[in-house]
């Protein structure tokens, strides 16, 4: 099972700017993999071009060896890859509970016909009970009622995730998980990644906080100025000469 | 125990409601619930955060429609209101694919633009649709009568209480639908479409969705009405309807679904009969233009948001704040 | 035939002109305040009945009439800017849904003041411009077109080159980066009201001799604007004149070869596709709304 999810050639251009240039790599199943690299290295757009946000300008992204580059993000979804967002990005005006159901839209397709009549009870509490559960696992439990824009940031990052995670998906796309997060709740979300791991998922993750990815990666892509540069396992990456260069050099460069 | 209580109670006082009113005082009743259906279906619309200006066109598509199929083909006039839905309904699914192209500002204008094409098509075909002066003679509700009530569908009390029948099913649908797993994909739609689609949510479907149920009330009503007045024509579903329907979601507000209903029965008072009572014939529209430019300024969450201060509840979120324009 | 399709080009010409100081101004109004006008048709009728009192029933000579019809006009736009758009400066629907209550208000004003029924207007002057026996500009409608070029090339003097100008046009682009500049968010933006409302009042003002002058005239006025403000893309003043002049054409050639239901079709059509294939208008890059 190796191929279970495969970046070929991937490239996006954005007029004259080409934002990713050719990256392949593979992600285990199972595992918890690290996409990073400097700032503007093409992480975002990369993870734009996976989830079907962007249909990238050439290469292919391979789901259990099918196509899904082009894909909308809601097909993307419904084959299991599901993302988070930069930011919170959440339903501000609905409460944390509606925020989850709206997550269970894919276990539990609505029917506009059944919901009139009244013959979507089962439905209705099979996912009232997995937004539950998915709140739960994030620690929301007590704050069903809350209205998501009122949040702390901390649980508004906890609620974007356990959104993804009621859908039950396969893969989860998670964009910067840990950003704006102290060092407590990011070793306390750290854990629920491994829980979610030894779940059978399997996590794609960009993110800044290096100590966060050391520390949660099986395997980690590195890129830099939209290229692949090294791949390997925390270690090695840490100690990489191209990633150290490109770290030091690139933020000469590009800040 | 309470709650069967206020609704018989409800019931009752709707029964009875217009045996205290003069003559054409019924017949504003009669429209009047035909526009609560009408300003509910646009709601529905609303709640995807799509502001239509096309919404009265289609109903009068519902009206057509239902007219055509009466006279034209013989069909019973009940279901022949339900083919004018229908048409409605279809007619929005097709007109979904230029227009949800389009988002806030430019679906207004877009909608707006088809609408007027409708009307002119209405106006410049004689056959079917009779050209400027629309179709008269429509068939009427057949009479009928219950046993304990007879029905004469040329007086409003019995138009009232079939038109009123009609409209309670449909609000209950409304109801239904508002409250169902679709109504809460129409509102993530709305609020954060991005985030929706990630959740697995087809957003085009879901938009037309919205559109064509929304379309499919406004077009029974459009047939209520058409059945009920006996003519339909091109003036009778323009921009000026449009208006009032919009300043009925406005001034009522559109966070619930009570919100417009209350817009509408409350202008729909002071419109026809303070201001008519008080004789203030001419200066109408001005009175009912300061009306809707004071409340947008002093009540910008509408009458419903008054309503919520004095029975606090928790609030759905309002789709205007963040809507078109 | 050349004859005939020389006089409804010049009859094309002739509605170009005040098609275009009306859309002008609608865009105006809109790039500053990011509002859509609705009472913009209702501005064109004021400017009408002002000719209607004070040249059809005051007498007065008419190019004293229209410049205070024109000041009137503008001054109702200020009065919309001071009482509707000012306070609903962060809430557009609200913004939009005032301008049809007050749209009501001045057609109410113009039932209750002169009656719902046509105005007749003597006309100002009989006098054609003859280009052969039957292709003829008559100087009433001449004075039109010679009106929109003066007025939409002072416009676009006072635009680019004065500081004034620029002051309104660094606010339509960006009305944050401008109130950080000094620029006065209220100052331009009771400019702009002033000078949309004054340029759809002198369309209507010129134009009220040759037209039926009647309380719901301002609709196809409205209806008209909103298409070519689309059609050349919402925010491009250069936009508006060029949709203008295309629509002018469309509309005068198919009414006066087919019939005038069919040439509005056709005018909705265009918006339509516009609307479909390039949303932003054939000359709109930036995407406002």
């Amino acid at each position: 099972m190796t191929d279970f999810l495969e970046m070929r050639d991937l490239t996006m251009r954005f007029g004259g700017l080409v934002a990713v240039d050719t990256l392949s790599f593979k992600v285990a199943h199972g595992s918890i993999h690290g996409l990073i690299g400097p700032n503007g290295a093409g992480k975002t757009t990369t993870f734009n071009m996976i989830s079907g946000f962007y249909t990238p300008t050439a290469g292919q992204v391979l789901l259990r060896g099918e196509d899904i580059s082009g894909l909308k993000m809601h097909e993307v979804a419904r084959r299991g890859v599901v993302r988070t967002f930069q930011h919170s990005t959440l339903f501000a005006e609905l409460t944390v509970l509606e925020n989850a159901l709206v997550g269970t839209h894919m276990p539990f397709r609505p029917n506009i016909f059944a919901a009139i009549v009244g013959w979507d009870r089962e439905d209705r509490r099979g996912a009232e009970a997995r937004a539950r559960e998915a709140l739960d696992f994030f620690g929301l439990g007590d704050l069903v009622e809350e209205r998501a824009g009122d949040l702390s940031h901390g649980h508004q990052r906890a609620l974007g995730m356990a959104v993804a995670y009621a859908s039950h998906p396969d893969v989860m796309l998670l964009d910067e998980p840990f950003t704006g997060m102290n060092p407590e709740e990011t070793r306390q979300m750290m854990d629920l990644m491994r829980r979610l791991k030894a779940d059978g998922i399997t996590i794609l993750l960009v993110e800044h906080d290096m100590q966060a990815i050391m520390g949660l990666c099986d395997t980690i892509t590195c890129m830099s100025f939209g290229k692949f540069l090294a791949e390997g396992g925390p270690a090695e990456i840490r100690h990489h000469p191209a990633v150290i260069e490109a770290y030091l050099g690139g933020a000469r460069h590009v800040a | 125990m309470l709650k069967p209580l206020i609704f018989v109670l409800a019931a009752v006082a709707l029964i009875a409601l217009p045996h205290g009113l003069s003559f054409s005082q019924q017949e504003i009743l009669v429209f009047l619930v035909i526009n609560i259906l009408l300003v509910t279906s646009y709601r529905l619309l609303t709640l995807t955060g799509e502001w239509s200006l096309g919404h009265v066109v289609i109903m009068g598509v519902g009206a057509y429609a239902s007219a055509l199929v009466s006279k034209e083909l013989g069909v019973n006039v009940p279901v022949s209101i339900l083919l004018g839905g229908i048409t409605s309904a279809l007619l929005a699914v097709l007109l979904s694919f230029p227009l949800f192209r389009m988002k806030g500002f430019y679906f207004l204008i877009g909608s707006f633009a088809a609408g007027e094409i409708i009307r002119l098509i209405w106006k410049r075909f004689r056959e079917p649709f009779g050209g400027v002066r629309g179709i008269s003679g429509i068939d009427p509700m057949p009479d009928f009568s219950l046993g304990f009530y007879s029905f004469d569908f040329f007086e409003p009390v019995s138009y009232y209480y079939f038109a009123g029948f009609v409209v309670m099913i449909c609000l209950w649908v409304l109801w239904r639908i508002e409250k169902s797993p679709v109504g809460l994909t129409f509102h993530a739609v709305h609020w954060q479409d991005k985030l929706a689609q990630a959740s697995g949510v087809n957003l085009r479907a879901y938009r037309t969705l919205a559109f064509a149920i929304a379309s499919g009330f406004a077009g029974i009503a459009g047939a209520l009405q058409g059945h009920y007045v006996g003519t339909v024509n091109p003036n009778s579903f323009d921009i000026e309807v449009m208006v009032f329907v919009l300043t009925w979601a406005i001034v009522g507000g559109t966070a619930t679904f009570y919100g417009p209903i209350l817009g509408c029965v409350l202008l729909t008072i002071l419109n026809e009969i303070v201001l008519r009572e008080l004789g203030f014939e001419q200066a109408r529209p001005l009175i009912y233009g300061a009306i809707m430019i004071l409340s947008i300024l002093f009540l910008p969450n509408g009458l419903e948001s008054i309503v919520q201060k004095v029975l606090p509840r928790k609030a759905a979120p309002s789709p205007e704040r963040k809507a078109a324009a | 035939m050349m004859e005939l399709l020389a006089q409804t080009g010049l009859n094309a010409v002739y509605a170009a002109s005040y098609i275009s100081l009306v859309a002008v101004g609608l865009v105006l109004i809109f790039g500053v305040m990011g509002v859509v006008n609705f009472a913009h048709g209702e501005l064109f009728m004021a400017g009408a009945y002002a000719i209607v009192a004070l040249y059809a029933d005051m007498h007065l000579p008419f190019f004293i009439a229209v410049p205070i019809g024109m000041l009137f006009v503008g001054l109702l736009g200020l009065v919309m800017e001071w009482g509707l758009f000012r306070p609903l400066k962060d809430n557009p629907l609200g913004g939009l849904v005032a301008s049809i209550g007050f749209l009501m208000i001045l057609q109410s004003l113009a039932v209750m003041g002169f009656g719902v029924r046509m105005e007749h207007i003597p006309p100002v002057t009989q006098e054609v411009v003859r280009f052969t026996d039957k292709v003829g500009l008559p100087v009433a409608r001449l004075y039109v077109i010679v009106a929109a070029v003066v007025l939409l090339g002072a416009l676009w003097y006072f635009l680019k080159r004065t500081r004034f100008g620029w002051a309104l046009r660094a606010s339509a682009q960006d009305p944050e980066a401008a109130a950080l500049q000094g620029i006065s968010i209220t100052q331009t933006a009771r400019i702009a009201m002033f000078i949309g409302a004054a340029l759809a009042g002198v369309a209507g003002a010129l134009t009220a001799p040759l037209v039926s002058v009647n309380p719901h005239m301002g609709h196809s006025v409205i209806v008209t604007a909103f298409i070519v403000i689309i059609v050349g893309g919402v925010g491009s003043l250069e936009g508006a004149i060029v949709a203008s002049v295309v629509y002018a054409f469309v509309h005068t050639f198919v009414t006066t070869f087919w019939d005038g239901v069919l040439a509005d079709i056709v005018g909705l059509m265009l918006m339509l596709v516009v609307l479909i294939v390039k949303p932003t208008g054939l000359f709109g890059s930036a995407d406002r709304a």
